[in-house]
């Protein structure tokens, strides 16, 4: 079987030179062809990434990469597609990002190892997580981003890795005292407050990126990661509870307090009360589901370029609508067998430490695609953040290749056996 | 045994997300299935505009090639015969929508086939970046001798191949200019005469005595009459209740037989027989000459106005043998009438549009000639025509008369609410190769005879070496 794995490139493969074909063919005769040395290093690159997968000792997961291909070559076609000018600075993060996840791979028990200092771990994410508080750059509504020099940086794209190893670290070393109810609080069973502080922290750093700067989706995620995390660890339903109030109490008061969580709300509810002011975005998203309906227009015969920032955030609505419900659900069955994979290689793992990091990260891929799909549908208030592997963007496309070293290195067979 | 419980939770966790991202599948599906189509049709949703400004139009073609609305470049549109063809074009705009040929023929002209946009991308096959081309049975030449010969006055032609019920003209004055119609909308919505509406197939107006010719089929079908009952006619008729109808001009026919009344258009004899025929055989008449029906196809119409005939008092029953009451009908329908009994009875559906041809010069679809219902026997109908041939050689329509052409006709002159009388003439022509119909109305001029008849000469004589 795994000596077969690399037949599940091929897809992928496929997907990069028919859809790059068909948009030549249609600038044909005035086709640049500039992304060419590009476009073979990325399939080069993939094939000796997926033959070195297949044969190394000890065996890894051979699965997960060819999936992810299978999401950054939909999302390199869309974005040639939708944004020609970005088609190669893509082409270039794709590349980086498999060559950081070798890097991951091949350094995997020396970064796993960072899992035994916690609180640096801890420490370090506070100050990724905190910088652009201080020195953050306002693109795109939310000031999420550092500037260096001509790179732009989304410090919480990294910051999610850091959180999900800080968390396992620490929940599988407090885990016993945390699942020990000490304190009986009404229903809930609660360990001292010294225990829960860092998580606690997790919440207020989620709450602070929310209001300072407005990244609603990253500010979902974390909560999100915090609390799913914590309920792996320790089964407590009682920090779920108390999270699920904090959230819904610091819902409402953004709500009363903050405009732009209003509109966003106000959008939800009622998109057609100003379908070309605020609700805009949404509503030409909708028209892209719409549009598209079962089949699809034909991959460079729709219109999403309508949706305002679609190569990003609201790429899915473009693959909807120019793929159709069959691409759409191929791609939502695509993050579910991912996701499926991730979680046997959670399940797989011996230690506490190691089950809570490549569930983490499972979950980090799983609940960011959900927060953006739901999003761009209508299905839950707009929060914006990339969708894994398919949007543009260098930051999301490293981090998560970080994330998938990180997770095939997991895959490893502990102590050679098993 | 603590490894364990992590994994029960960790499992617990992942069915619950993925609980909820099926969930969220389940709202794409429905997303792309049940709401999709209207949500496609949003007025808000622009793709389908923006997919029509990739396309470039196809062009109209009048029956001899000559192009009557051309796109030269995307998003752009002239129409080289501007005004007097505007009824048959008419218009398409951004923020006003579309009429005429413009309108009814959007899809064709845009290149989309109706039946393959359920196919997805398989569509795009069929999608090509230049339009097809609509060619229509209109012949300029025809439209324009109408439209001239109409002058400032206002009014509609409507001319037809008999025999196949092709429009070979269909004019209507006032018109407008087709290409800056954006500019000027509001203005010509708010002209009193009404540039914007095609009085040829929408206008309506009293037949007049146009329809004594219907009339006259209807008395000999029913044995109202036959050929040789005589007449009284003493230029006016008591019909009680201190209603008299009189003969216009004040003339007075004397002795005449039914071809002699259609000639002179004689009001007594033809209020008499409606009398006699009464509410239902009124009726059966209207229907079989199809003024109760429909057809759907590129011509829109207003549908006719017929009185309920069995409310009708004496008076308003003799009315309707003389084309009056509250009748009303459209130009289109007397020229259809005209043609019924140039074609043996048999009446023809109209229709504008002859072929819609591929930008590769293949003819998709093709218009064709088809029997729309049988009016009356081919006996009768002769009987009617030869009766429509003595007007135009010796009654009321000698105006129309064109040398070595056998042209018939019935004039009319209409009275109306809006003012002085509209004139008709309605009739026929035996051309070499064709027979024709026509209809003409001038609104507000006094007798067909002199005002409408004249103008079927012209009409004739554009055609003559056709």
């Amino acid at each position: 079987m795994r000596n077969k794995s690399w037949l599940l490139l091929l897809p992928s493969l496929g997907i990069l030179l028919a859809g790059i074909g068909v948009l030549l063919l249609k600038t044909y005769p005035k086709a640049d062809y500039a992304f060419a040395p590009w476009l073979g290093a990325v399939m080069a690159a993939a094939v000796v990434i997926q033959v070195l997968l297949q044969r190394s000792r000890p065996m890894v997961d051979p699965w997960l990469f060819p999936m992810v291909l299978f999401f950054s070559s939909i999302g390199i076609i869309m974005v040639a597609r939708l944004k020609p000018v970005l088609f190669i600075p893509q082409l270039r993060w794709l590349l980086i990002g498999m060559l950081v996840f070798l890097l991951m791979i091949r350094l995997s028990n020396r970064i796993l190892s960072f899992v035994e200092y916690p609180y640096l771990v801890g420490i370090c994410c506070l100050i990724v997580l905190c910088t652009p508080l201080f020195l953050g750059t306002e693109i795109g509504g939310s000031r999420n981003w550092l500037v260096f020099g001509p790179f732009q940086v989304q410090p919480s794209e990294f910051g999610k890795i850091l959180i999900v190893m800080f968390l396992s670290a620490y929940l599988a070393d407090h885990k016993n005292v945390l699942m020990l109810p000490s304190r009986r609080f009404l229903f809930l069973h609660l360990p001292p407050l010294r225990f829960i502080a860092p998580l606690l922290c997790i919440w207020g750093i989620a709450v602070l990126m929310f209001v300072i700067q407005k990244d609603l989706g990253s500010a979902l995620l974390f909560f999100g990661i915090a609390i799913l995390m914590t309920y792996m660890a320790t089964g407590n339903k009682s920090y779920v509870f108390l999270a699920l109030s904090f959230f819904a109490l610091s819902a409402v008061a953004s709500y009363m307090m903050f405009g732009h969580v209003r509109v966003r709300f106000n959008i939800w509810l009622h998109p057609w009360a100003d379908p070309n002011g605020q609700a805009y975005q949404v509503v030409q998203s909708l028209f892209a589901f719409g549009s598209g309906g079962v089949w699809g227009t034909g991959f460079a015969h729709g219109h999403p370029g309508l949706i305002p920032e679609v190569h990003t955030d609201f790429i899915f609505s473009a693959i909807a609508e120019e793929l159709g419900l069959l691409g759409a659900a191929m791609v939502v069955l695509a993050y579910l067998l991912f996701f499926y994979r991730s979680i046997r290689i959670a399940m797989q793992c011996r230690q506490d430490v190691r089950i809570l990091l490549a569930a983490g990260f499972a979950v980090v891929f799983l609940l960011q695609a959900f927060i953006i799909l739901a999003g761009v549908t209508k299905f839950l208030p707009l929060t914006g953040i990339t969708l894994p592997f398919i949007s543009y963007g260098g930051s999301s496309m490293v981090s998560g290749f970080i994330m998938l070293g990180m997770l095939t290195a997991l895959s490893k067979r502990e102590n050679g056996n098993g | 045994m603590v490894e364990r419980n992590i994994k029960k939770y960790v499992g617990r966790t992942a069915i619950f997300l993925l609980g909820c991202f099926f969930l969220l599948l389940g709202y794409i599906i429905y997303l792309q299935t049940y709401m999709a189509p209207s949500l496609a049709a949003n007025p808000l949703n622009q793709r389908s505009a923006v997919a029509e400004a990739d396309i470039l139009r196809g062009t109209i073609l009048d029956a001899q090639g000559r192009k009557l609305a051309v796109s030269a470049q995307k998003g752009e549109r002239s129409y080289p015969f501007g005004a007097s063809m505007a009824p048959v074009t008419g218009y398409i705009g951004e923020k006003i929508g579309n009429a005429g040929i413009e309108g009814y023929a959007n899809r064709d002209l845009m290149g989309m086939a109706e039946d393959v946009s359920r196919l997805g991308p398989v569509a795009q096959l069929f999608v090509s970046d230049r339009g097809n081309d609509v060619k229509l049975t209109v012949d300029a030449d025809v439209q324009q001798a109408a439209y001239e010969a109409l002058g400032n006055r206002k009014g509609a032609v409507v001319v037809l191949d008999a025999q196949t019920g092709a429009v070979l003209a269909m004019v209507s004055r006032p018109s407008f200019d087709p290409a800056n119609i954006e500019g000027q909308w509001e203005s010509l919505r708010q002209q009193s005469d009404g540039p914007l509406l095609n009085r040829a197939s929408q206008g309506l107006y009293p037949p007049g005595s146009t329809l004594k010719v219907m009339m006259a089929d209807a008395a000999l079908k029913e044995k109202a009459t036959d050929l040789q009952e005589v007449f009284n006619c003493t230029g006016h008729m008591d019909l009680g209740g201190g209603y008299v109808m009189q003969e216009s001009h004040g003339a007075v026919h004397g002795k005449v037989n039914l071809e002699q009344a259609v000639t002179e258009s004689c009001n007594i004899t033809f209020g008499t027989l409606a009398m006699r025929m009464g509410a239902s055989k009124l009726d059966a008449a209207f229907d079989r000459f199809g003024f109760r029906k429909t057809f759907d196809n590129e011509i829109v119409e207003s549908a006719s106005h017929l009185p309920d005939f069995s409310k009708l008092g004496k008076g308003d029953t003799a009315q309707v043998g003389i084309g009056q009451s509250s009748l009303l009908v459209t130009p289109l329908r007397m020229a259809m009438l005209a043609a019924a009994f140039a074609n043996g009875g048999v009446m023809m559906r109209p229709y504008l549009i002859d072929e819609v041809i591929s930008p590769g010069g293949v003819i998709i679809k093709k218009g064709s000639a088809a029997k729309w219902l049988e009016a009356t026997s081919a006996e009768r109908a002769a009987l009617i025509d030869s009766f429509m041939e003595n007007v135009v050689q010796k009654g009321t329509g000698t105006a129309a008369r064109v040398n070595g052409i056998r042209v018939t006709g019935k004039t009319g002159t209409a009275e109306n609410a809006a003012g002085a009388d509209h004139a008709w003439f309605i009739g026929s022509a035996a051309l070499r190769h064709r027979k024709i119909a026509f209809a003409i109305i001038v609104e507000n001029s006094g007798g067909g005879g002199t005002e409408a008849a004249p103008i079927a000469r012209k009409i004739i004589m554009s055609l003559l070496d056709k």
